[in-house]
């Protein structure tokens, strides 16, 4: 009933999708998978009306059809329950479901909030949320709200003749194992009247969930799975497109760390929030991965380390020296380097040169009396630019024009030329394609040997067990295991799911 | 070609455009004395928009500058008196503190710096009227001459002022392109959160942009008391608007992060040529900040990155 034909999407630079075939049949629950940057997303922004598609065409019911927006879409019965919440935290619940569609309780000019009221009840009832319509959405639990969003997305049903698709974009990501059967009997429920695609990272969700599963894999849907065909370790392998080797991650480059030389240590810190009693230590020459879903606390824990969050209780050690000003400034002189997760808003600054962002952390080191060495600074860049293989017509490229992995490396070398012993990694290959992965991964392995303690929150659990020396796995703002992970005696990422959820 | 493409070179290209079509309209205009003079007028409103450019390059905005350049007409009126050559310090002084003073309050307090400096501008103009009495002062024209009579001479038939302008120009440039403070100014222009993430104390170098403009203003309110011989808590109003238009017409966009004090510099050419033709075609000087109105609405319009801007409020 819905389906793409050949559905082509181009990017400056990048050939998201590439001639995509998908089809969702009447009832069923399709899942979507692949790696980041695969083009999950953006066959997602495609199927919703975000994007349009430069080639191939978009079926529904058989006829050709051309959204020129998200709202074009939901005309024809196409909706979208986002993954980072669309609901708007101050307006309560029913001003929420109605939102743009206030019109139909209008007289007068004014709304009829009782008959708003009672419209919004039909709808949660649907969902089989038991809450008051009045209720003011920020006062509502993760679920509670994940469960109004797909409410709203149902009010389709009445607006709209025919069959309903609805995307579900990770939608279980913030819910406990409970409450995600919950959403899956729910889901089962309303597939008599509404077809689901299903996106998720975690494998095992989308298997109990679908009765097809598209995997995905550089813009291309590599194959299509039926219920039970197929096994997670053969989906997974699809999605990489070779086995996940140890020479991928460059295991055999892994050597033992120098235990004797603690660079980072905390001591029973807390953060304001979640982040609750947290202990570890960093050696030099080790990789140390911090698993856990979206929310658990990796990101606040490489953030307290780099003194951008400062902690409620507990000690942050650096190199022995007890750290009491949290500060980016602080951390940074104490040797420590961040790569951000968000790498064209944290990591470069676009519009400034390679020369100019490789420099920024050290602007001290390249100047005297607050003049910069130009002259240094370029020939800095220069070689750096060399070492790591960067992509530029020269130092003076503006960084926002390279791609992905060579930003990525000017933001490694932005710490790395000025000394940074101590390396803070938060999700160093996203978006980026296999050949710049495998330059991180070569880089990570380099940074070990020259005794550098890594602090990584990897991609997917097998990057992070291909790298790591030991894995810390943490859910709810707590440890709960330490997996020793030095090669041979690695854990398998079913011991690290176990765990995280 | 795209409109893109064009849009860095758009400055100078409005600039010769503007001077070519005055000039054909005006035979007058383009005599070297007419330029120097016209150049010369706007050395004060220069000034001021040289010391804007550095807190539009960060994205934030300093309105506080025009009525810094009031009270600092009225202080060096006052204490042009007792003080003698050493006024000129009080007033650079001054400029600066009130300038960190809105810097401090825009990010320690996190108070949006339209409103920061909105604030500090009342303050200072409410010292002005408080120091003057609410009365027009006049400085003795003996000692006017003796301290400060050199800014407004001729050296080989060039003013004084230009020269000035060209050295604080020289001196800007410098500090834009070559200093540590240059690199960072443009860093959280362009990109405030990698700024931070890569160690930079921001909110230091955020200050010091505002203390920049703060003192660059009280310099144009200097120069200008001295051109009139006196000073009043109203004398330099008008003096904003045509800043901030020479500012983002230089190509400096109110997102920040490219242009720089050259750009100001070609932007108040622009504002000079502009004013200048305005007398030619007989426009009123009470409608000219009509034009400037206009002309500040059409440029923002142009250069804005909207790319940046998420929402608009």
């Amino acid at each position: 009933m819905y389906a793409l034909q050949k559905v082509d999407k181009k990017f400056p630079g990048v050939h998201a999708l590439k001639a995509i075939d998908f089809q969702v049949g009447r009832g069923e629950i399709v899942g979507l998978v692949g790696e980041n940057g695969a083009g999950k997303s953006t066959l997602m922004k495609v199927i919703y009306g975000a994007y349009q598609p430069d080639g191939g065409q978009i079926l529904v019911d058989g006829k050709s059809v051309r959204f020129a927006n998200p709202r074009q879409a939901m005309e024809r019965g196409i909706g979208m329950v986002f993954q980072e919440q669309s609901l708007i935290a101050n307006l309560t619940v029913m001003e929420n479901i109605f939102l743009g569609y206030e019109q139909q309780f209008v007289r007068w000019g004014v709304i009829n909030w009782r008959e708003m009221a009672e419209a919004a009840r039909h709808q949660l009832a649907k969902v089989k949320l038991d809450i008051d319509p009045a209720t003011v959405t920020s006062s509502l639990s993760f679920a509670q709200r994940q469960l109004v969003e797909l409410a709203k997305v149902l009010t389709l049903e009445e607006r709209v003749e025919g069959h309903l698709v609805i995307l579900l974009d990770e939608p279980t990501s913030v819910l406990s194992s409970e409450e995600v059967q919950l959403l899956f009997r729910l889901i089962r429920e309303l597939t008599a009247r509404a077809s689901f695609i299903f996106v998720s990272h975690r494998m095992d969700e989308v298997m109990e969930i679908s009765d097809r599963i598209y995997v995905l894999k550089d813009g291309q849907v590599v194959d299509v799975v039926s219920r039970g065909g197929s096994s997670a370790e053969t989906i997974q392998h699809k999605m990489v497109g070779r086995n996940v080797n140890k020479e991928y991650y460059r295991e055999q480059r892994q050597k033992p760390f120098d235990s004797s030389r603690t660079l980072v240590e905390l001591d029973g810190v807390s953060l304001p929030g979640r982040v609750t009693d947290i202990s570890l230590k960093l050696h030099a020459g080790e990789v140390l991965c911090i698993v856990g879903t979206e929310g658990s606390g990796r990101e606040a824990i490489l953030r307290t380390i780099y003194g951008m969050r400062t902690p409620v209780e507990g000690r942050v050690l650096i190199k022995g020296q007890e750290v009491t000003s949290f500060s980016p400034r602080t951390a940074a002189s104490l040797g420590v380097g961040y790569v951000p997760r968000e790498r064209k808003i944290e990591g470069i600054v676009a519009g400034m040169s390679v020369y100019e962002n490789m420099t920024l952390s050290q602007l001290g080191r390249h100047s005297s009396g607050g003049v910069l060495k130009l002259a240094e600074e370029k020939a800095l860049a220069r070689d750096w630019i060399k070492r790591l293989s960067i992509k530029a017509h020269s130092e003076h490229a503006d960084c926002g024009n390279l791609s992905g992995g060579n930003q990525q490396k000017v933001v490694l070398a932005k710490w790395r030329s000025g000394g940074s012993d101590i390396m803070l990694l938060d999700h160093p290959t996203r978006g980026l394609d296999i050949g710049a992965k495998e330059d991180v991964y070569e880089m990570i392995r380099d940074m070990s040997d020259a005794a550098v303690g890594i602090v990584l929150v990897a991609d997917t659990l097998e990057e992070a067990i291909g790298l790591a020396h030991t894995i810390i796995v943490v859910k709810d703002g707590r440890i709960q295991k330490t997996f020793g992970a030095t090669s041979g005696v690695k854990p398998t990422p079913f011991d690290l799911l176990h765990h995280m959820i | 070609m795209t409109f893109e493409t064009i849009k860095p070179h758009l400055p100078w290209i409005t600039l010769l455009a503007l001077v070519a079509v005055v000039g054909v309209m005006n035979d007058n205009f383009l005599r070297p004395a007419n330029l120097l003079g016209m150049a010369a007028e706007i050395v004060p409103l220069f000034i001021m928009a040289l010391g804007l450019t550095f807190v539009i390059y960060i994205g934030s905005i300093d309105l506080s500058a025009q009525s810094m350049a009031n009270m600092i007409t009225v202080i060096a009126s006052v204490y042009l008196v007792t003080l003698g050559p050493w006024v000129a310090l009080l007033c650079a002084v001054a400029g600066f503190g009130l300038g960190m003073l809105s810097g401090y309050v825009t990010t320690r307090l996190l108070v949006p710096s339209f409103i920061s400096t909105l604030a500090v501008g009342g303050v200072a103009f409410s010292l002005a009227q408080w120091l003057s009495g609410q009365r027009a002062l006049y400085m003795d024209a003996a000692q006017r001459n003796e301290t400060f009579g050199w800014m407004i001479g001729t050296t080989a038939s060039i003013p004084n002022e230009l020269l000035i302008a060209l050295a604080l120009l020289l001196i800007a440039l410098f500090v834009e392109r070559r200093t540590t403070l240059g690199r960072a100014l443009k860093a959280v222009g362009a990109g405030e959160l990698a700024a931070t993430a890569s160690g930079l104390n921001v909110a230091r170098v955020k200050m010091l942009a505002f203390a920049i403009s703060g003192m660059l203003a009280a310099l144009a309110g200097l120069l200008f008391a001295v051109k009139l011989s006196g000073g009043a808590p109203t004398i330099a109003n008008g003096f904003l608007l045509p800043a901030i238009v020479a500012v983002l017409v230089g190509g400096t966009p109110l997102t920040g992060g490219v242009g720089g004090v050259v750009n100001t510099a070609i932007g108040v050419l622009i504002v000079a040529v502009i004013r200048s033709s305005m007398v030619y075609f007989g426009i009123d000087a009470t409608q000219q900040q009509m034009v400037f109105g206009l002309v500040l609405i059409a440029a923002i319009a142009l250069t804005i990155d909207r790319a940046k801007l998420r929402t608009v409020k």
